[in-house]
């Protein structure tokens, strides 16, 4: 390699400290704020001055919070099936054919992730209000849909690559029919990128904010959302417990995906 | 006479201008161990797919027990197939491998497990059921196939290159395992390879393809002693190429003359008397003798080269018209000659063959 670390000399502790500097800038503050949610000063003091889980309690009994949190887990939970359903056909069309305006359409798919969210949201915001899809969990859904499914056929498109199509031939000789190969053979043989591919849906449904605030009503709205109006009104800790939660289900899901990737390794 | 098992019939593949295959026709009897031998992109692979059904032919028709197999979909062709590259499904035990193809069938449980043991025991790989292919190594992955492919006692056993990403000593390994699964079993096998050792090894007969056609048919004998191209003999075995022209012709011998004026008889052939050609003759039937033992008999030459081998020395001569040629003798009749020594060079005329 051209730099190697261990002959870096006096440089390298160059290197440990921005390091160290980037990812204290990084992670500080949601430590910070996990921090807050347990502790007991209504006005966001830190360090806090004693513990409690009172937040939480506050969050879990008002039933705002309450559905909040249901509308974004009902949400991203259609989000990631549809999602995983339509980036596996998608990406098996595009893995298996050759056709004309192939490589455009597999532009056109990942158009989403590099069009600025804004843009789609006040887009999707006119059309859906003409449609009455505003405030409705349908629009979410297409919403969310549309920025989660170029990542689930990125991810569900790898892992079709590092899969050998003669193993569905072998299947196909064995005496498998069509569905029959795609059902044995090749989904279990992908299925950590299927699962990889739902859970990275999931999370980008469960704290997207831009295009859900567009389509929030008052009476339908996601966690996220509805931390960010919060926010607006007032400082609560409640705010704090809200965001940790957020935060640690999405550390548990990104830990599942590294640990189910390290079994089938070994 | 019984129709032939499989009869493949004036097959042709073309890719938008591209012959891939033209006209192959081939009859395989029951039992019998047939290769597809010839270089890469000799349309042998083609063919075995058109029979597998991966490929529909252009024109053609494949018979199997007189029967249309084109109609028929790959899936319910019934037929087994071992690939080049390793296909075992990774997320399967060695027996759920195995038994692949009969849960496929909805065949009983207990059949599937009795049926699964026997064919392991037939590969020598019954302890290894409840492994993941991913811990075996290459031969056992492709001796699993192999189980994989006859666990549903298939007529017609179609083998891709089985052996080509294995080193030598496992190849041959598989080889002799193979030849005893083919009697036990008594199915029909048509491998392809390009391996002209392995053919030989391990069939009945062999089929040499190039560019698309079949060059000649038969056992390994008859393609070796008897070979009706030169690119048969080229392809099977060791060879020394001399051009020649043909002067008398009769009942397929042919009087041949050297550039050098030097003539011999009886050599086989099919060409016309005055027309150019080129005479093969292996390197083990020919012999050398010193010029002085030899008394103007045969084509003089000089030696070049002497190489020890143990069972046989291995000469290079040099003919009047500057060309090497490959001789292979016993030790002991190499006596008398040295490196640059004046030779002679003879051969029994039946082992000489002139081809255009």
């Amino acid at each position: 390699m051209l730099l190697d670390f261990d002959r870096l000399g006096a440089w390298r502790w160059g290197l440990i400290g921005v390091g160290t500097v980037v990812m204290l800038f990084l992670l500080l503050p949601i430590v910070f704020i996990a921090a807050l949610s347990f502790g007991d000063s209504q006005w966001l003091v830190f360090p806090p001055p004693g513990w409690t889980l009172q937040w939480y309690q506050q969050l879990l009994t008002d039933p705002v919070w309450i559905d909040s949190l249901l509308t974004s887990a009902k949400v991203a939970v259609i989000v990631t099936v549809l999602s995983v359903a339509l980036g596996l056909l998608a990406s098996l069309g595009l893995a298996r054919s050759t056709f004309f305006g192939k490589s455009a359409l597999q532009a056109f798919f990942l158009t989403p992730m590099v069009l600025p969210v804004v843009v789609l949201a006040v887009a999707l915001y006119a059309f859906f209000l003409k449609l009455g899809l505003t405030g409705t969990l349908t629009g979410f859904v297409i919403g969310h849909l549309i920025i989660a499914l170029p990542f689930s056929i990125i991810t569900i498109g790898n892992s079709l690559q590092s899969f050998d199509p003669a193993l569905e031939d072998a299947a196909m000789i064995c005496g498998a029919g069509p569905i029959e190969v795609k059902w044995r053979v090749t989904l279990p043989a992908i299925r950590l990128g299927l699962f990889a591919a739902a859970v990275f849906s999931f999370l980008i449904s469960w704290d997207e904010v831009v295009l859900s605030i567009f389509m929030a009503s008052p009476t339908l709205q996601t966690l996220p959302v509805l931390i960010w109006s919060t926010l607006r009104q007032d400082l609560t800790p409640v705010i704090a417990a809200a965001s940790t939660l957020l935060v640690a289900l999405t550390i548990v899901l990104m830990l599942l995906v590294s640990l189910l990737k390290r079994g089938t390794r070994s | 006479m019984t129709t032939p098992f499989l009869q493949i019939r004036g097959l042709r593949k073309t890719y938008d201008q591209v012959v891939a295959i033209d006209h192959v026709s081939l009859d395989i009897q029951q039992g019998e161990f047939m290769t597809f031998l010839g270089p890469s992109g000799s349309g042998k692979s083609t063919t075995l797919y058109i029979v597998a059904g991966f490929q529909g032919p252009t024109e053609g028709q494949v018979l199997l027990n007189g029967k249309s197999l084109l109609e028929v979909a790959p899936n319910q062709r019934n037929i087994g197939m071992v690939f080049q590259r390793y296909t075992l499904f990774p997320h399967l035990t060695v027996g759920e491998n195995v038994a692949f193809p009969l849960r496929v069938r909805r065949r009983p449980e207990a059949e599937i497990k009795a049926k699964v043991e026997k064919m392991l025991e037939l590969v020598h790989l019954a302890g290894y059921r409840d492994r993941l292919p991913g811990q075996l190594s290459g031969g056992q992955q492709q001796r699993v196939a192999i189980a994989r492919a006859l666990a549903y006692d298939p007529p017609l056993l179609l083998m891709d290159e089985p052996l080509s990403a294995l080193d030598k000593k496992l190849r041959e390994e598989i080889q002799l395992e193979l030849r005893r699964i083919h009697q036990e079993t008594g199915v029909t096998i048509l491998y392809v390879t390009h391996d002209q050792e392995e053919a030989l090894r391990l069939s009945d007969r062999i089929a040499v393809f190039s560019q698309g056609k079949i060059e000649q048919v038969g056992t390994g004998e008859e393609l070796y002693e008897r070979p009706t191209s030169r690119f048969v003999a080229g392809f099977i075995g060791n060879s020394n190429f001399l051009p020649v022209k043909v002067e008398q012709m009769g009942s397929g011998r042919a009087r041949a003359v050297f550039p050098n004026g030097h003539a011999v008889e009886g050599a086989a052939s099919a060409l016309a008397a005055g027309s150019e050609g080129t005479l093969m003759v292996r390197p083990e039937q020919m012999r050398i003798r010193p010029a002085a033992a030899a008394a103007g008999h045969g084509l003089a030459v000089t030696v070049r080269d002497m190489t020890y081998l143990g069972d046989s020395m291995h000469f290079a001569v040099q003919t009047p018209w500057q060309q090497e040629i490959a001789v292979r003798m016993a030790v002991r009749d190499g006596q008398g000659l040295s490196i640059g020594a004046p030779a002679v060079l003879e051969w029994d005329a039946q082992h000489g063959h002139v081809f255009a």
